[in-house]
């Protein structure tokens, strides 16, 4: 094996330019598809994450009823106990309960129908990036009663600013702005909106027996996601409120959040809890459960992602085949000698394999360097795709943030490496089995 | 004495249909140990293809082939390689060094298919290389070397695994005269002092005079088969 190595390390060298061209191709290849994938993963990652931590967390518990048909009435009770039950779990970073609902929010300008979360404020603080969407007034405290935190757009569909003294300001301050340069209309949506704060709301929607009920709120911040799905119909208060509104007990609430310290662990600890809770009246689900078209939407980008790189690597496939398919025939006399000179066509085999090894595993060992050090670099700093993004891209109103951050596993690089090495190796079957069709006596004439 | 090779009836036909090239007409021959044969004649005679049909580097189109008392046309590719390892020496004429491989590589090759252990080897070669004169060349790559040394690197690459019959095409075609004079003396001395039978084909008038016996071809038969003495003295 030792002759046989040293014979193919010394072959590939022969051709200096060629393994260099070889191997750059290979490398360049698979830098762009680690980067690529480890850049849409880093997205998938991003969104995901925001939106577990958003709504039910990466396992959400619930009713066994809800997802058919979301009621208020489907709750689930002793909250306190199934808590401390899950919370001790390896893996799980905290737990929040939510109670959702659905109302129409109304204004002294407008009525619109809204989806309702009663959140814990102090978990939410904790886990949600939410809370740090704050673009006006502040997020909710525990201790809060009867204050709303809204999105902006939904904010100026309610008319909840008074525009029109914005727009007077406005006026009154253009000339000190165009000395400076700048554009009233951040001035008036910035004013529009502080003046939206502290607004009255009203709440209407139907309680757990019924019956209409009716809740004046007060707005206490406003947050902007970016998609207007979000920031258009969805409103938090605090569960306690809640819980009045909708006329559940202390105890109830309609989910359960399980927020893991890493989303890897979800498989495990989902089996986990599905083997613990097995309380009739209580169902758990994975986050691709309860958010389907996100899931969805990963599962297909992610799937043409991976398509669309297999596709640049078969391309560069070539390469190597045209290298190593170049390299057996231009030497099948030299070969044709060590045959005749008793070698086993097998060990000339052999040495072909480890040829095209030896020059898969220099690709792609500097592919995965270069591939994985670029995804670490910029999943350091962030690349900013603001400019190639339209405001409010978003995925079943989850927004995708244009600051992408890529997420580069040992699993990833792994992973594509072997299948690189796989296909090279596959691929170099072919020019291997030329040492069949060598005869020694036309090549030794 | 039982011959080391031994040729019957051997027929080779190149081509199919009207087009047939009859490069052996049904060639007998026996070698014994130690002989130090030359086989000579016009080009297209036969002799390579001869050389060819020993090592079963080819099959004929009829007749039988024995090597160290095997027959070579039975046997499979496998048995083919593995008699070329143990029991054959090849010197080509365009040398066909393995150009990744030192001088001393080069030699040891064979020897390491062969599991023989490394201070052996070393022991060997380093011999080997003394007695065909490349003592301090070891580490040169063939084209480091002149035509001259590369074959004195194929002949030490031929003999070292010791084998019973060394075949050679044409071992002093690519070198100049005086080259070609030493390369004999080396063969000649291998096989006088270390009894390696050689089979070669030769041009050249003064390589078939240090032959012990010179087979002469015409178009595919011997034409005449004896010592170089009696075949040089008819052509005066």
């Amino acid at each position: 094996m030792m002759l046989l190595s040293k014979l193919a390390w010394r072959s590939i060298w022969r051709n200096r330019r060629r393994t260099i061209i070889t191997t750059t191709s290979i490398s360049l290849g698979l830098m762009l598809a680690v980067f690529f994938i480890s850049f849409a993963e880093g997205i998938y990652a991003k969104m995901t994450d925001d939106a577990v931590r958003m709504l039910g967390g990466h396992i959400t518990i619930e009713h066994p009823s809800y997802r058919d048909a979301p009621a208020i009435d489907l709750t689930i009770d002793g909250m306190s106990t199934l808590r401390s039950r899950i919370e001790h779990l390896p893996g799980v970073e905290r737990t929040k309960i939510l109670v959702m609902g659905q109302g129409v929010i109304k204004s002294g300008s407008g009525a619109l129908g809204v989806m309702v979360i009663g959140v814990e404020p102090s978990i939410e603080k904790q886990t949600s990036p939410l809370a740090e969407k704050v673009v006006a007034g502040s997020y909710l405290h525990a201790g809060d009663r009867n204050k709303v935190y809204i999105g902006r757009e939904l904010a100026k569909q309610l008319r909840l600013g008074k525009k029109g003294q914005a727009q007077k300001l406005a006026i009154w301050l253009e000339p000190l702005f165009d000395a400076l340069h700048l554009s009233t209309d951040w001035l008036v949506e910035e004013f529009d909106l502080r003046l939206a704060l502290n607004k009255k709301l009203v709440l209407t929607t139907t309680n757990v027996h019924g019956d209409l009920v009716e809740e004046l709120l007060r707005v206490k911040g406003i947050f902007k996601l970016g998609t207007p799905e979000m920031d258009g119909s969805m409103i938090q208060i605090p569960i306690e409120t809640a819980r009045k509104i909708y006329g559940l007990k202390d105890n109830q609430a309609t989910q359960l959040g399980v927020i893991l310290k890493d989303a890897g662990l979800e498989a495990a600890t989902l089996s986990r809890l599905k083997t613990e809770i097995r309380e009739p009246k209580l169902s758990v689900h994975s986050w691709r459960q309860i958010m389907p078209e996100l899931a969805s939407y990963i599962k297909i980008d992610g799937g043409s992602n991976f398509i669309f790189q297999g596709i640049l690597l078969f391309l560069i496939m070539f390469t190597i085949f045209n290298t190593i398919l170049m390299s057996v025939l231009e030497r099948k006399r030299e070969f044709a000698v060590l045959l005749a000179l008793g070698t086993p066509p097998s060990k000339l085999k052999i040495q072909i394999m480890l040829e095209t090894a030896m020059l898969g595993c220099l690709g792609c060992m500097l592919g995965l360097i270069l591939g994985g050090a670029l995804s670490w670099w910029i999943a350091g700093v962030g690349l900013d795709m603001s400019s190639l993004m339209e405001e409010g891209l978003s995925v079943s109103g989850f927004g995708i943030d244009p600051i992408v951050y890529p997420e580069v596993t040992v699993g990833l690089l792994g992973w594509l490496g072997g299948v690189v090495f796989t296909a090279i190796i596959l691929i170099g079957l072919y020019p291997m089995s030329k040492v069949n069709t060598i005869s020694l006596s036309e090549l030794l004439r | 004495m039982e011959p080391i090779v031994k040729l019957e009836g051997i027929e080779k036909n190149y081509g199919q249909g009207e087009v047939v090239v009859h490069a052996l007409r049904g060639v007998s021959l026996a070698l014994n140990p130690a002989d130090f044969v030359a086989l000579a004649g016009p080009s297209g005679s036969g002799k390579t293809t001869l050389l060819n049909m020993v090592s079963g580097l080819d099959r004929p189109s009829s007749g039988r082939v024995w090597v160290d008392g095997k027959e070579v046309t039975r046997m499979d590719r496998s048995e083919l390689s593995r008699l070329r390892l143990r029991r054959l020496g090849f010197v080509f004429q365009a040398y066909n060094l393995v150009p990744v491989l030192t001088a001393y590589e080069n030699a040891e090759y064979v020897l390491m298919l062969q599991g023989v252990s490394a201070s052996e080897r070393k022991q060997r070669i380093m011999h080997l290389l003394e007695q065909v004169g490349l003592k301090g060349m070891e580490n040169r790559f063939p084209r480091e070397l002149s035509g001259g040394q590369q074959q004195r690197v194929a002949i030490a690459r031929a003999i070292a695994s010791q084998p019973a019959l060394v075949l050679a095409d044409e071992p002093t075609a690519n070198v100049d005269s005086q080259t070609a004079e030493s390369l004999l003396d080396l063969m000649v001395r291998l096989n006088e002092e270390n009894g390696v039978t050689f089979l070669f084909s030769t041009h050249d008038r003064k390589v078939m005079r240090r032959s012990k016996r010179l087979i002469l071809f015409r178009d595919g038969m011997i034409d005449s088969n004896g010592s170089p003495d009696v075949f040089m003295a008819d052509q005066k």
